[in-house]
């Protein structure tokens, strides 16, 4: 656990000093780039949610209601329009000392309202429909996206860029993500990459299954996940079924770590009997937003014991 | 009953021992069983499988089943009505509310939920007593009947307080709980279980000529000179007690209470003791045979052993409520 700490704020340090370049690119030497493409007023999208989103200007008071989305506009440089995150968020640091308005799925109308926001960014759940009709309602544009696998990253940040003045900050934030994960799936691969269980939760046992961002993760990392026959995103699965089918390791955060490997009945799975419970950095790999190079790094290390760069 | 009846019984629990060892995501021969537990020519995984995973799950619902259906036993003959069941005079509530704040409020320890669940059914039981003894009446079926459900709907309540403020992942594995599920079985579980059970049993049955009388009806129970408020009372803590030591081993496993002592006596059981035993044999083999289909219909997934008990018992009170309007 301590290797992997340590692991995971090597690598944080060099992805925040990366940030810093683009937004030191971004923000001050914003004035000397084309004038034509930094600002497109007025604009217009479609989201997720395939509601019309019309902006006579960029959005100056925006509220995000997704931590991946809150980290994204943190990125793009445009950190300081934000006035107000849920309760989830606290990346990047100076997310904290933006106000909380609570939960992001069903959230509180009133309290977002609160913040007179000018644009609501939302995640692109059936249960945020309600608040997102109440939103538009009185009359606060609103940008709902799915954000559930590695590829979302590429498609949002241009738009929230845009939507924000700049659409070209969408794509420099996001290049040097996708040019981490390109040079990690462009690594020589094991002809049977090692097999992981994904721990998500535990009564009732859950993992991951094919095509969610964190098996499209593990794909990235080098390694294969042992659910991945399953097309749910995250089925429920037995014990017993996990030691039948024998991955080489399990991964799971802290507190499910300690559990399993207290836990007389996951002796059953070899992995676990033979030590091989690795604590995954949560906060880090939960969410697939621009850390995703750094966590698809930080699992590389843990499964396969080497921090390809 | 004959004992051609109790070999019958005691044969049945056998081969749901059995098969409840052998099948699974690993299918395995009677023999492979025998293998993995003396631990001689068995695969590791195997061993491990049935050792550690199956063993304790097929006690854990053994026991679970036995006390379940002991406790309805006794319930429905002492209240002398055969809806009574542990689960409607508060315990599965309070149980449940117990278990639901232990998740919600965040206990990160999971063997505390088990006993904030004892917790809350003793204190559910308790509170029906005192309903009960408000109205004046403890004695009287009827009043410790509608005590036990006017505290239910209280606890139904106090859940859904609960749930409605609660994160959505702890409201997950809250329902899941609430749901009943013996897959998670350890033997520190089944030995703390299993000692309640024994106890309760062993008590029911050492008071079931009490419960005979009682049958007969308050007055001509009292006209016998039992004590009926002072047994009644008796009876319905051990057999309450019962039930929430087995709610807090395995959750809420409805059905079994109701419809094993039916079966009991349709065998030709007659005496509480008798009905007793029969019960805690049949409950036994019927729940370790219920976790037997949760596990192994929806492979890789599981499902709620409560669910099972629900989808098997349903159809049979219906069966049994046919029988009994004509």
């Amino acid at each position: 656990m301590v290797g992997c700490a340590g692991a995971g704020s090597v690598s944080s340090r060099r992805i925040v000093a990366a940030a810093g370049v683009v937004a030191a690119l971004l923000g001050c030497g914003a004035p000397a780039r084309d004038a034509g493409t930094a600002t497109i007023a007025p604009f217009i999208t479609v989201d997720d949610f395939g509601d019309t989103l019309r902006l006579a200007a960029p959005a100056t008071r925006v509220v995000s209601l997704n931590p991946n989305t809150t980290e994204l506009v943190f990125a793009l440089g445009y950190g300081d329009r934000l006035v107000g995150r849920t309760s989830w968020d606290l990346y990047p640091a100076a997310a904290r000392a933006v106000p909380s308005v609570g939960d992001g799925m069903q959230p509180n109308v009133e309290a977002v309202l609160g913040q007179r926001p000018e644009l609501v960014l939302l995640y692109a759940s059936a249960s945020n429909r309600a608040a997102v009709q109440q939103l538009r309602a009185a009359g606060v544009a609103t940008l709902t996206l799915r954000t559930d696998h590695v590829a979302d990253l590429a498609r949002i940040a241009p738009v929230i860029a845009a939507a924000l003045g700049d659409s070209t900050r969408g794509a420099l934030a996001t290049d040097t993500v996708v040019a981490v994960l390109d040079s990690l799936r462009n690594l020589p691969r094991a002809i049977e990459p090692r097999r992981v269980f994904w721990h998500i939760w535990d009564a009732p046992l859950m993992t991951i299954g094919r095509g969610s961002y964190l098996s499209e993760l593990i794909d990235i990392a080098g390694a294969e996940n042992v659910f991945d026959d399953i097309a749910a995103p995250s089925p429920q699965v037995s014990l017993e079924e996990v030691a039948r089918r024998d991955p080489y390791a399990i991964l799971a955060g802290p507190n499910s770590a300690a559990t399993i490997r207290a836990h007389p009945g996951w002796q059953a799975v070899r992995a676990v009997r033979e030590g091989r419970v690795f604590v995954v950095d949560t906060t880090l790999v939960g969410r697939p937003g621009v850390r995703m190079g750094e966590a698809a790094r930080h699992l590389r290390a843990l499964i396969l014991g080497d921090s390809a760069r | 009953m004959t004992a051609r009846t109790w070999a019958l019984l005691v044969m049945l629990l056998g081969v749901a021992v059995v098969v409840g060892l052998a099948g699974g995501s690993v299918p395995l021969s009677p023999l492979d069983v025998w293998r993995a537990l003396t631990g001689n020519g068995a695969g590791d995984t195997a061993s491990a499988i049935v050792q550690g995973l199956r063993l304790p799950r097929v006690v854990l619902g053994a026991v679970v089943g036995a006390g379940l259906a002991a406790s309805g036993t006794a319930l429905q003959a002492t209240l002398r009505n055969p809806l009574a069941e542990p689960y409607l005079l508060g315990v599965s509530g309070g149980a449940a509310v117990g278990a639901v704040l232990a998740v919600v409020v965040g206990v990160s320890m999971p063997s505390l939920v088990p006993l904030a669940a004892f917790a809350g059914a003793a204190l559910a039981v308790l509170l029906v007593l005192v309903v009960a003894r408000a109205s004046g009446a403890y004695a009287d079926p009827r009043v410790l009947l509608m005590a036990g459900v006017v505290v239910g709907a209280f606890c139904n309540a106090a859940i859904m307080v609960a749930l409605a403020t609660a994160p959505e992942e702890s409201v997950r594995g809250a329902l899941w709980w609430m749901m009943g599920s013996v897959g998670d079985a350890q033997w520190s579980t089944v030995r703390s279980v299993s000692g309640y059970v024994v106890a309760g049993i062993a008590l029911l049955a050492w008071w079931g000529r009490d419960i005979d009388v009682l049958a007969l009806g308050e007055d001509a129970a009292a006209s016998l000179g039992l004590d009926v408020e002072r047994v009644t009372r008796r009876i319905y803590l051990t057999a309450s007690l019962l039930a929430a030591a087995t709610v807090a081993g395995a959750g809420l496993i409805g059905f079994v209470g109701l419809i094993v002592p039916a079966i009991a006596r349709a065998l030709g059981a007659r005496t509480t003791r008798e009905t007793v035993a029969a019960s805690a044999l049949a409950g036994a083999a019927l729940v370790v045979g219920a976790d037997l289909v949760a596990r192994t219909v929806v492979r890789p997934a599981e499902l709620p052993l409560g669910a099972v008990t629900a989808i098997i018992g349903v159809p049979f009170f219906l069966w049994r409520l046919r029988g009994a309007a004509r």
